[in-house]
């Protein structure tokens, strides 16, 4: 199968969201809230921010093979993975923009450039590299600027430090494992009913 | 005192707050929650601290089983002090209240570090009061009882579910791995991350395979998508539980005690650091009286 039929809706193909995405969402929240709850115990930074945060390749792979319902499961399973480390609620879900677009950016760049989950091709790498990138500067500039600064719990000289903490944090934990998930699964994944072309099927 | 694991935490086996109908506990997390946030003046915030260990104790909840929050809620309090001091910069226009290694600590800054972790703190407590008095079936009994759409509640109940599915999974590949001589005791975070590419990839491919037997196991009940949106289910949960004359008056004290805080921070002005208590123990220890 190559990148092209990967994503394209076959004639004749019907495709629906069902129980199995369901099931799929609630399976990856549960994946993430244990992975991330592990991170935020391991180099914590503060307020659900850590050095190192594993969890972000749950978000990243999970929006590339299962579309909006991994993208719905990145968003909530920090709820959960915050709630269990202590993080208030309130800044929990203050987070879930950052967390959406942090899966939601490499779903759309896989599906628009029609780039391979398998990452065969340097192109694949790239879309890859890139969509994640963005998201995490997205999320690493939003969480301390918008959330931790808007609850008061940040100076404006200490928010660089936060930034660049969720942003590496992110970045080189979503790198390695994104990439060993996506090399070791994707075949498996794009060949099961979970698996998303679209938007929810 | 008998305490259960449950995956969020530990709960106590019987407790005299599980006669408190399921959506007044989460109902008095959202809104107490947003207590801190409206106070500024720490005593206050201090108070509810001890609110919230009295209904620990109340609830017969082991405080032993909550010793993972201490080192959480140190090296929060150390990060909000460096960040407001160390990180903070030079400020020649505050009072220095002393030196550290060459750092200046500004008066202003060490109490605007006080004020934030005096108001993230009883957010920590009141979570963990949440966890450590909330079962699975609580959560999802106040969200049926609040007509939470049933998808929702689904989803919820088995993202719970998979939550605990994943601890024993990932307790199965540890084990696994360690029977095979990976061992991290006293190893470098090198070896201990690879040691976590060798949980996350195993994780993976089991969610992967339960999704498929999840599915088959729903649809075999006959649920289908379009039913879990729009078929009226009986909730049978619900008539586990009452909501009582006592749980309308327990939601009606919270409601009307959010309305107290905003009456006062807002209306008249008080509830703030400058007229607390805090500001002027500590203007004396730091500044020593000086204006």
């Amino acid at each position: 199968m190559d990148e092209q039929q990967i994503w394209q809706v076959e004639e004749g193909e019907t495709r629906s969201a069902g129980i199995i995405h369901i099931v799929i969402t609630a399976l990856l929240i549960g994946i993430g809230a244990v992975v991330g709850a592990f991170g935020s115990f391991s180099l914590p930074l503060g307020f659900g921010v850590n050095f190192f945060w594993p969890a972000i390749a749950v978000q990243n792979v999970g929006g590339i093979w299962f579309g909006a319902w991994g993208v719905i499961a990145a968003s909530l399973f920090p709820i959960i993975s915050n709630g269990i480390t202590g993080t208030p609620v309130y800044v929990s879900l203050a987070y879930i923009p950052a967390n959406l677009v942090q899966a939601l950016l490499p779903m759309l760049a896989f599906r628009y450039f029609k780039a391979d989950p398998r990452l065969n091709s340097k192109r694949d790498w790239i879309v890859f590299l890139a969509s994640i990138t963005l998201g995490n500067i997205f999320g690493a500039l939003y969480s301390p600027l918008v959330v931790l600064k808007g609850f008061g719990l940040l100076t404006a000289e200490s928010v660089p430090v936060f930034i660049w903490g969720w942003f590496g944090g992110n970045e080189v934990a979503g790198i390695i494992f994104g990439v060993i998930l996506l090399k070791a699964l994707s075949n498996v994944v794009i060949t099961t009913n979970a698996f998303v072309k679209r938007w929810f099927a | 005192m008998k305490m259960n694991k449950t995956i969020l935490g530990y709960v106590p086996e019987e407790s005299p707050l599980y006669r408190i109908h399921p959506f007044v506990r989460v109902f008095f997390l959202l809104v107490v929650s947003l207590f801190p946030m409206l106070i500024n003046a720490p005593e206050w915030n201090l108070a509810i601290i001890v609110l919230a260990i009295f209904l620990l104790k109340y609830s017969r909840v082991n405080l032993s089983t909550l010793k993972i929050y201490v080192p959480v809620s140190l090296s929060m309090g150390f990060l909000i002090l460096l960040s407001h001091t160390v990180l903070g910069g030079i400020h020649p226009e505050f009072y220095v209240s002393f030196k550290l290694f060459g750092f200046p600590f500004y008066y202003e800054r060490i109490v605007a570090a006080v004020d934030v972790y005096t108001r993230v703190l009883p957010m920590i407590f009141l979570t963990v009061l949440f966890l450590s008095t909330s079962r699975e079936r609580d959560m999802l009994v106040a969200m049926r009882w609040a007509h939470v759409p049933f998808v929702v509640t689904y989803l919820v109940a088995m993202a719970l579910r998979s939550v605990g599915m994943v601890i024993e999974d990932f307790s199965i590949v540890r084990q696994a791995e360690k029977a095979r001589g990976f061992d991290p005791q006293g190893k470098s975070i090198a070896y201990k991350l690879r040691q976590f590419v060798m949980y996350i990839i195993p994780l993976f491919a089991l969610a992967l395979r339960r999704s498929d037997e999840f599915a088959n196991a729903i649809v075999a009940r006959g649920y289908s998508f379009t039913g879990l949106r729009e078929v009226k289910r009986p909730d049978y949960i619900l008539t586990q539980y009452r909501f009582r004359v006592r749980d309308g008056l327990l939601v009606a004290i919270i409601s009307l005690s959010l309305v107290g805080v905003l009456i006062i921070r807002f209306g008249l002005g008080g509830l703030t650091l400058e007229g607390s208590l805090t500001l002027q123990w500590l203007e004396l220890w730091l500044k020593g009286g000086a204006a």
